[in-house]
């Protein structure tokens, strides 16, 4: 049984070693892009879209972990969601950084201005500023010591990549397929939950039921 | 993007066909061919692509028909053979891959106009006081240049261009 504990962690370090490591491909790629004027004609243009992107697609990707548990019994994503979520964040302020500098050159009453009067950079900022708190509180240190709020406070992670979304719409010309696909993930990932939740409330079975397996993967610590 | 187009005035063309006092109006065509023109097979836009100009504005000798850039003959991405330059207005007023130019008494009904009439006038014209509805034009990034710098009013070419639109309100007629 110890030994098998063992293995387990070890495989979840690895695991974790190897999805930090994926989560830097993007800033790699950017990077690598800026040095060898690989970013295209517009390049600032390519570094604030894509440090954009990747923030939205890490949010979807720690909505995606309660979906691959319930459906394909797979725990060991639960190891990495606080990960993904961290490194949504890291995206978003290097994008907010990149708009503040490379847009705005840090004129904070332009920026002020952008945020009052474009709906676009209003919900970007304020999907932004509620990541703040998230990313504040996701240490084990915070879990503990909110107990049942953290859970409640952490359920912005629904609300966070939709203003994402709407963000990505309302700043497209007129061709709306790449947001609305992010729209439509989304959608699904959101949908699935609120099917859980009726199922279980018309069985009367608490939702957890659903789960699977629970291997000692999943334990928290 | 300050770019050394090549080309001639396309009053030069315009004058060739005698256009009468009922010629008001330029209205131009870009090809339709989803075959060659991958983005034309999604209707992000109503295709034909379309544009125009007021007639004086046809005429001013700043509007140009390219059919080269940098001493070199148009690359197909940039709208080869012949493409539109009108230099004060903003970028989709200058149409490419011409295949049709008419002269028409009514103001034509331009592509992204018809998607969008909040967002998109007529005129079009390079103006930092007037935003568009979802972002500001008061400032651009030149291609090639790290920060933004202050939109100029026609683009800078306020002098050659605003009497055509004098006594004009430019935020009604954007």
């Amino acid at each position: 049984m110890r030994g098998y504990s063992v293995a387990a962690s070890a495989s979840r370090k690895m695991i974790k070693a190897v999805v930090f490591l994926a989560c830097l491909i993007p800033l790699g790629m950017l990077t690598y892009g800026l040095l060898t004027n690989g970013l295209g004609a517009n390049p600032v243009k390519a570094i604030i879209h894509g440090t954009g992107v990747w923030t939205l697609r890490l949010l979807l990707l720690t909505l995606l972990v309660t979906p691959l548990r319930r459906i394909f019994g797979w725990a060991w994503p639960i190891a990495v969601r606080r990960m993904l979520g961290l490194f949504a964040f890291f995206y978003a302020l290097l994008h907010l950084f990149t708009y503040l500098l490379l847009d705005q050159s840090f004129d904070w009453q332009a920026v002020v201005h952008d945020v009052v009067k474009r709906p676009f950079i209003t919900a970007g900022m304020l999907a932004f500023t509620l990541m703040v708190p998230l990313a504040a509180t996701s240490t084990n240190a915070m879990v503990r010591r909110l107990g049942r709020n953290w859970k409640r406070l952490h359920r912005l992670a629904y609300v966070i990549p939709a203003l994402g979304v709407l963000h990505y719409y309302w700043l497209v010309k007129a061709d709306v397929r790449a947001p609305l696909a992010y729209g439509a993930v989304l959608a699904m990932l959101l949908g699935l939950r609120l099917w859980w939740r009726y199922r279980s409330r018309v069985s009367g079975r608490p939702a957890a039921v659903g789960a699977r397996v629970v291997m000692p993967a999943a334990r928290r610590g | 993007m300050v770019i050394p187009w090549v080309g001639f005035p396309l009053a030069d063309l315009l004058k060739r066909f005698q256009p009468t006092s009922r010629a008001k109006y330029v209205k131009f065509v870009t090809l339709y061919d989803p075959e060659q023109m991958p983005g034309q097979r999604w209707p992000v836009l109503k295709w034909p692509y379309v544009e125009g100009l007021r007639m004086d504005e046809a005429m001013h000798p700043l509007t140009l028909l390219a059919v080269g850039l940098y001493g070199k003959v148009l690359p197909n991405q940039n709208g080869a053979p012949l493409r539109l330059v009108v230099p004060w207005k903003y970028g989709f007023k200058s149409i490419k891959s011409i295949v049709a130019i008419r002269l028409q008494e009514e103001q034509p009904m331009t592509a992204w106009h018809r998607a969008a009439p909040r967002e998109y006038g007529f005129y079009s014209n390079v103006n930092p006081h007037v935003d568009h509805p979802r972002w500001s034009q008061a400032r651009e990034r030149r291609i090639g240049e790290w920060f933004k710098r202050p939109t100029q009013m026609f683009n800078g070419y306020g002098d050659q261009v605003a009497h055509l639109y004098a006594g004009m309100d430019l935020k009604k007629y954007f």
